[in-house]
């Protein structure tokens, strides 16, 4: 490979990607490492069980399907890593319009690295240009995937070496509510994860983490209820003629 | 669990996950929503973020399990990621708090 070539190839790398995606991969090494260990220790030949790092890559589903393995039915397994599963549903949805300028290739392949940080990272990246999207998309995605695939691999050669007191367990938790927050950008977006948040709270012992897409629903339909209401008000006040309409007229164009 | 039993689990469990990510950025592409679904879309974001970030925060356990150094750490992580805007910060300074909380309380 030519000095420019390698150049051409480094610059389809998104460093502030690298530089986003460095953060949220840290706490998944040693939930990594666990599934490694756990994969060692199912009811199902290693090497079945690491495949489902490269065919799955979801942690949670991959946690299901080794912990479930010898002692629940085939058909059960597969309805927990659907139920487990239905939130990426949504993360489709929110992201479709984003995914809606992207040639072919990347509409099939994009999705199979969805994992919950390459969704809340990329989330914030969907206002930029159909190839800065892909390529910070993809970047973290990528890198994810490659990070996922090692530790899992290296937890089942040498087993957990995070010790627990470092408490990497509660990382996601902290870094999923800074993503929130840079999420949101309008009051709707914050009614919605308001609710979206207090419902999941509410649902909390539901089976599956189906907590998860119970209160997502609730925060969506606070959140369009919310844009009705303000929107209902803005023409409310674009057609007063009152006195008290003043500050809303300087806010218009 | 037979080998070919495990192999098929893993199979479709693969086939399940990628459809679930897959179906609606498919099916959405080619196509223009009406206006209010597009902004409705617009705060799944939020909402399933929030969502995830209590369901993970509180555990299976439910909130009795919850200790004040973690209650402590998703505040002040929040307070860094309004102040900062920067993830590498917000990462720090929870955990940070988680420890130092964490060893006096």
């Amino acid at each position: 490979m030519t000095d420019v070539e390698q150049k051409r190839r480094f610059d389809k790398v998104d460093r502030r990607a690298l530089a986003d995606v460095l953060p949220v991969a840290i706490p998944a090494v040693p939930f990594g490492f666990v599934i490694g260990v756990g994969i060692t220790e199912a009811a199902m030949p290693a090497w079945v069980g690491w495949l489902t790092s490269p065919l799955v890559f979801a942690g949670a589903a991959q946690l299901a399907i080794i912990t479930l393995a010898g002692t629940a039915s085939v058909w059960a397994i597969l309805t927990a890593v659907l139920v487990i599963n239905t939130r990426h549903l949504m993360y489709g949805a929110a992201l479709a319009p984003a995914f809606r300028h992207q040639p072919r290739w990347m509409r099939w392949f994009g999705p199979y690295l969805m994992v919950d940080q390459v969704f809340a990272l990329s989330a914030l990246q969907v206002d930029r240009s159909p190839a800065d999207f892909r390529r910070y998309y993809l970047t973290t995605g990528l890198t994810l995937f490659v990070v996922w695939n090692s530790v899992v691999s290296l937890g089942m050669a040498i087993g957990a070496v995070v010790p627990d007191n470092w408490r990497l367990d509660y990382a996601p938790p902290i870094m999923f509510a800074g993503l929130t927050l840079f999420a949101i950008k309008r009051v709707p977006a914050g009614v919605a994860a308001l609710v979206g948040g207090f419902v999941s709270l509410a649902a909390v012992g539901l089976r599956d983490r189906l907590g998860i897409v119970v209160g997502a629903l609730a925060g969506v339909l606070a959140g369009a209820i919310a844009d009705e209401y303000m929107r209902r008000r803005a023409d409310r006040s674009q057609a007063d003629t009152g006195p008290d309409m003043s500050v809303g007229s300087e806010a218009s164009p | 669990m037979s080998t070919s039993s495990a192999l098929f689990v893993v199979i479709v469990a693969g086939l399940i996950t990628y459809v679930c990510r897959s179906s609606l950025i498919l099916t959405l592409a080619d196509r223009t929503l009406p206006a209010s679904v597009e902004r409705a879309l617009q705060n799944v974001g939020p909402a399933v973020l929030a969502a995830l970030t209590i369901n993970l925060a509180v555990g299976s356990d439910g909130i009795g399990s919850v200790e004040f150094a973690e209650v402590a750490a998703i505040v002040v992580a929040s307070m860094v990621a309004l102040w900062r805007s920067n993830l590498i910060w917000t990462f720090v300074s929870g955990m940070v708090t988680l420890w130092i909380v964490g060893a006096i309380t």
